[in-house]
């Protein structure tokens, strides 16, 4: 077959956001990850009586408006610390449940906007608030979605599909998902502890991102500043089981090594990895068992922010790679928030400390149900 | 050319099956028809009657499709990433779902209908049973042309990050109970699409990319999955 020869273009971060349980923007969220400050508190949102976990990560004051569900209003708080947006970026959402709040209240007999249940509702309403050309379309992909959502953004770049690519993710706590994450029997009682010998499972938390993606050249052509570079990106099934994931962990190896080679680089180039760890018991050790074959016997320092801002979901990649560059422009590890004794095979990569990043590159990386895992090679750029 | 078609599957309310090897059927109430894992797979299958009916119906044209490209066999886990494109998807499990948690309180909720609430799970499952290790997830699109889907898996080929892949569109169509209105056509489609095809007899044609951004398939604009779906039908038909 004919090939095109297409030239890979160079991808920047121009502008990141996030809102977590630790704030209500990418700067605040940043300091209190640093302090090793938590949002995990107990659920005022739905009444958690009758089941065995009282607590998740939300975002403090956080109401639906009118009929509309909760999501429309952490949106409105992520955009408040956005920059301009070009009307021609192509939009990518990711969320896995979207305004399934509406459909608890609908159920409820409460007035409640059905259109929010569906999850192309997000784009749809990102691209109105925006004012974009693109309608969008959204990534769903369990809790790999935003990792997901971004690999595709950047490969739309990198094939010169488009020039400019926002991707925005979200997901809340509902008592659909609370409900169903402890009918899983995957929710902690206790604040997770990632990567702890004696986890007991995830706290789940509300979170959403953005970030504005953009090639080299029109980065450069709009005078926008570069937080990171987005230097590769991989992602696999395992196929092997439907909710959980492959103990060898080789699923995630695959997706590593994808975004290690996309990237041109080996892992000794890695400097840090910013790890899924939602403190799920499986999750954990899988995770560790994949970093210590594509790492070796090289303690790389590895974290989780899921014991401070719970488990974002669909949402948890875009957080995690903001997060992630930022720790890039400060060149500093944050601490993982509940960590204090390590699971076997974690010694010496994962602290309950701040350490320094020592290099210019870290590693993203995310799985979820259905075998999903996905990787992003991230590089330092200018400082936020 | 960025990629080929070599095979294509569906499950409509007319007819089911994969190109080279469907029936044609007649339903009474022009409903989609009730499928079993004997129906898709020749075999019985505990996983598939586990499995919701929007999961069943994306599952079902997938393996149709793999089959028509004569790929359903293996021995080897293969670098085969799957797409699909729905508007409603599990909505009517999500229904279902809350439903025990209201009946019976928070901690007695049904696990097994929770871990069918997410619209992915079917493609874990092709997977699982096709050995399927590419990128898999699903696109929601207001309207369900799957054309945003088809865009991405040409744009991973582009630039070879995956080399085949399986692109479709599945929905069972708006839960009675959901009174948002949507207009789509209940059933599912996939294609199976590959950037260098291992046998270009399989080939139904072509998809390519226009300057424009239009995908293309045999040089003519196409205007949905659905679309490329019939151009292929006619040429099977001739």
């Amino acid at each position: 077959m004919e090939s095109r020869g297409t030239e890979i273009k160079k991808i920047w971060i121009v502008d990141a956001n996030a809102v977590t349980a630790l704030g209500q923007n990418l700067g605040d969220t940043w300091e209190g990850l640093v302090k090793g400050a938590t949002g995990i508190r107990e659920i005022d949102r739905f009444c958690p009586q009758g089941y065995y976990s009282r607590l998740a990560a939300c975002v403090e004051g956080l109401k639906p408006t009118g009929d509309r569900s909760l999501i429309h209003s952490l949106v409105e708080i992520l955009f408040k610390g956005i920059g301009p947006v070009p009307s021609d970026a192509v939009l990518v959402t990711a969320t896995t449940k979207m305004g399934i709040d509406n459909l608890e209240r609908l159920r409820r007999k409460e007035a409640a906007r059905g259109g929010d249940v569906l999850l192309s509702c997000l784009p749809e309403m990102v691209s109105q608030k925006l004012g974009l050309k693109d309608t969008g379309t959204n990534v769903s992909a369990s809790c790999a979605s935003s990792t997901i959502a971004i690999t595709q953004g950047a490969s739309l770049i990198a094939s010169g599909l488009a020039e400019a690519v926002i991707v925005c993710c979200a997901d809340v706590v509902t008592e659909f998902t609370f409900s169903g994450f402890c009918a899983l029997k995957v929710v902690s009682a206790f604040p997770a502890r990632p990567f702890d010998r004696s986890r007991s499972g995830l706290t789940l938390g509300d979170g959403a991102a953005a970030l504005l993606m953009m090639s080299e050249e029109r980065a450069v052509r709009d005078a926008r500043s570069c937080i990171a570079v987005v230097r590769g990106w991989g992602a696999s099934n395992d196929a092997f089981h439907i909710t959980s994931p492959a103990q060898n962990g080789e699923g995630l190896v695959m997706a590593i090594g994808q975004a290690l080679a996309r990237a041109g680089l080996k892992q000794e180039d890695i400097f840090a990895v910013s790890a899924h760890g939602t403190g799920t018991t499986y999750n954990d050790l899988m995770e560790i068992k994949a970093l210590r074959r594509v790492f070796g016997g090289r303690d790389i320092p590895v974290y989780s922010v899921k014991g401070s801002i719970g488990h974002t979901t669909g949402a948890a990649g875009g957080i995690e790679v903001a997060l992630a560059a930022k720790a890039l422009s400060v060149r500093m590890v944050p601490p993982t928030t509940g960590f204090k004794d390590p699971e076997e095979g974690a010694e010496g990569l994962v602290s309950a400390q701040t350490a320094p990043l020592a290099g210019d590159l870290c590693l993203t990386s995310n799985s979820g149900f259905g075998g999903i895992n996905a990787a992003i090679v991230l590089e330092r750029g200018k400082s936020i | 050319m960025i990629a080929s078609v070599t095979g294509i599957g569906w499950v409509k309310r007319e007819s089911m099956g994969s190109g080279r090897g469907h029936q044609k059927f007649q339903s009474k109430d022009a409903a989609l028809p009730k499928l079993t894992s004997r129906m898709v797979f020749g075999e019985v299958s505990p996983h598939f009657g586990r499995l919701d009916e929007y999961s069943k119906l994306g599952l079902a044209a997938a393996a149709f499709a793999l089959k028509d490209a004569m790929q359903d066999k293996w021995k080897n886990k293969r670098p085969i990433g799957i797409i699909v494109s729905t508007v409603h998807g599990c909505l009517a499990t999500d229904i279902d779902y809350f439903e025990t948690v209201m009946t019976f309180g928070g901690n007695l909720a049904s696990p097994n209908l929770f871990a069918c609430t997410l619209p992915n799970i079917f493609l874990g499952e092709a997977a699982i049973r096709f050995g399927l290790t590419g990128p898999g997830f699903a696109v929601n699109e207001p309207k369900l042309t799957g054309l945003r889907g088809l865009r991405m898996a040409l744009s991973s080929m582009l630039i070879d990050d995956c080399l085949t892949m399986l692109v479709g569109t599945a929905d069972p169509g708006r839960p009675e109970s959901f009174q948002h209105d949507t207009n789509v056509t209940p059933g599912a489609l996939f294609l199976f699409i590959e950037k260098s095809p291992a046998d270009d007899s399989l080939s139904y044609g072509g998809l390519d990319m226009a300057p424009s951004g239009d995908i293309l398939f045999d040089g003519a604009p196409a205007h949905s999955l659905e679309d490329i779906f019939k151009r292929i039908s006619k040429g099977l038909t001739k």
